[in-house]
């Protein structure tokens, strides 16, 4: 492929991402765009998307990702239960490729205590300035290669056979309802007694007032909190 | 106005936004964060989809992702400079350089085989914190709970060993 040829290649496939998202009738292309920025927004205002909150989690020193995680999923698995009861959405699971998911999530776990960020919070920390986070981006676009260049010959059979796309809703037939309530309310209920420990950044703080800073106001709250410099 | 906001309300804003996806006013379907990155390296690297299976059964995920990533990275550039007053240019992380070196080029390798280790995780399992854990759980999914037990476990351990966590104390 020339230089010439690579741009043109570039530029139709970055307008086929636009059509597609815009022909597949799953929200037009501002609204996904919207979507991607409220989750930007979200995960940035809370800051965990910062390497002393993933990898602080992994050292046993921060757990505010987990009870933010837990509260989330707790929360929407019962609404979306209703969501979906009333018609107005409907279930995507994915499929349990046993040896996908567990040779995946070994990978990835030791991935993300490392990196301590994962592909949806890496761009955020992009976008903040994180230079390191760039070089692991493109480790992770050259991932994204080899995984597509011997998809057909290593990854798919390491991925093994799917069974199935099953759901707790789906095994609980008649107590389905109340066993998603089960499910939600214990997740909530583990997200709130997760002790609240933190592990805050100096450098991230400096530009905040005095009552700006969230150390300050843990002073008060809890006791487990380190910050480094 | 608060410059960082707390995590319960960042969880029920979380879920709000998750279900507003799910549903049919939204986009009818749930968020992940995984797939653009081959999508966008199919498109860095000039592979052709007609050459490539696993491109051609991302092609629409794989765009959908690819849109909503551009808009994560533009709503994290807004909040950090308005916001949170994070935006600055670093290169090691603080607690890297307390827990682990202060060296550049140790962090920028790691950083490098790290981002490769979470891409070819995510894509083996199928989805990643966003897609299995977030997405995944809240519909009650089997897949994800073992995606994500196993993550949890790992992440842990991994991060006992890798740091050097007595040390510094």
């Amino acid at each position: 492929m020339s230089s010439d040829e690579y741009f043109d290649f570039v530029v139709s496939r970055t307008e086929d991402m636009y059509n597609i998202v815009q022909a597949e009738g799953h929200g037009s292309f501002w609204l996904v765009f919207i979507i991607g920025i409220l989750f930007g927004a979200i995960i940035q205002y809370t800051r965990v998307d910062k390497f002393e909150k993933i990898a602080g989690f992994a050292m046993g020193k921060d757990t505010i990702i987990p009870k933010m995680l837990f509260l989330a999923i707790g929360l929407t698995s019962i609404a979306l239960y209703f969501e979906i009861k009333m018609g107005y959405a409907s279930y995507h699971p994915k499929p349990m490729i046993l040896s996908g998911l567990i040779i995946g999530g070994i990978i990835f776990g030791i991935g993300m205590a490392i990196m301590g960020k994962c592909p949806g919070t890496g761009p955020i920390s992009i976008a903040e300035g994180r230079i390191d986070v760039v070089v692991g981006a493109i480790g992770g676009l050259f991932g994204g290669f080899i995984f597509t260049k011997y998809y057909d010959v290593i990854f798919k059979p390491l991925m093994g056979e799917s069974y199935g796309k099953t759901t707790l809703v789906d095994v609980s037939g008649d107590h389905a309802t109340l066993a998603v309530f089960v499910f939600g309310i214990a997740l909530v209920l583990i997200a709130i007694f997760i002790p609240r420990m933190e592990l805050f950044d100096e450098a991230d703080l400096s530009m905040l007032d005095n009552n700006e800073r969230p150390d300050t106001m843990a002073l008060q709250e809890h006791e487990k909190f380190e910050v480094v410099k | 106005m608060t410059r960082r906001l707390p995590w319960w309300l960042g969880g029920i804003l979380m879920a709000l936004l998750l279900l507003f996806s799910f549903s049919v006013f939204g986009a009818d379907r749930p968020i992940g964060a995984s797939t653009y990155i081959p999508y966008y390296a199919g498109i860095i690297f000039g592979m052709d989809p007609k050459d490539y299976t696993y491109l051609q059964e991302i092609e629409k995920a794989g765009a959908w992702e690819g849109v909503m990533l551009f808009g994560v990275f533009v709503g994290g550039f807004i909040t950090s400079v308005f916001i949170t007053k994070t935006f600055r240019f670093s290169i090691v992380p603080t607690a890297w350089k307390v827990y682990k070196n202060n060296s550049i080029i140790s962090r920028l390798s790691w950083s490098f085989f790290s981002g490769f280790l979470l891409i070819i995780g995510a894509r083996l399992a199928g989805g990643c914190t966003s897609g299995h854990f977030l997405s995944g759980m809240s519909q009650t999914a089997f897949s994800s709970m073992i995606f994500g037990g196993v993550v949890l476990v790992t992440l842990l351990v991994t991060g006992r060993y890798f740091y050097n966590l007595e040390d510094s104390k």
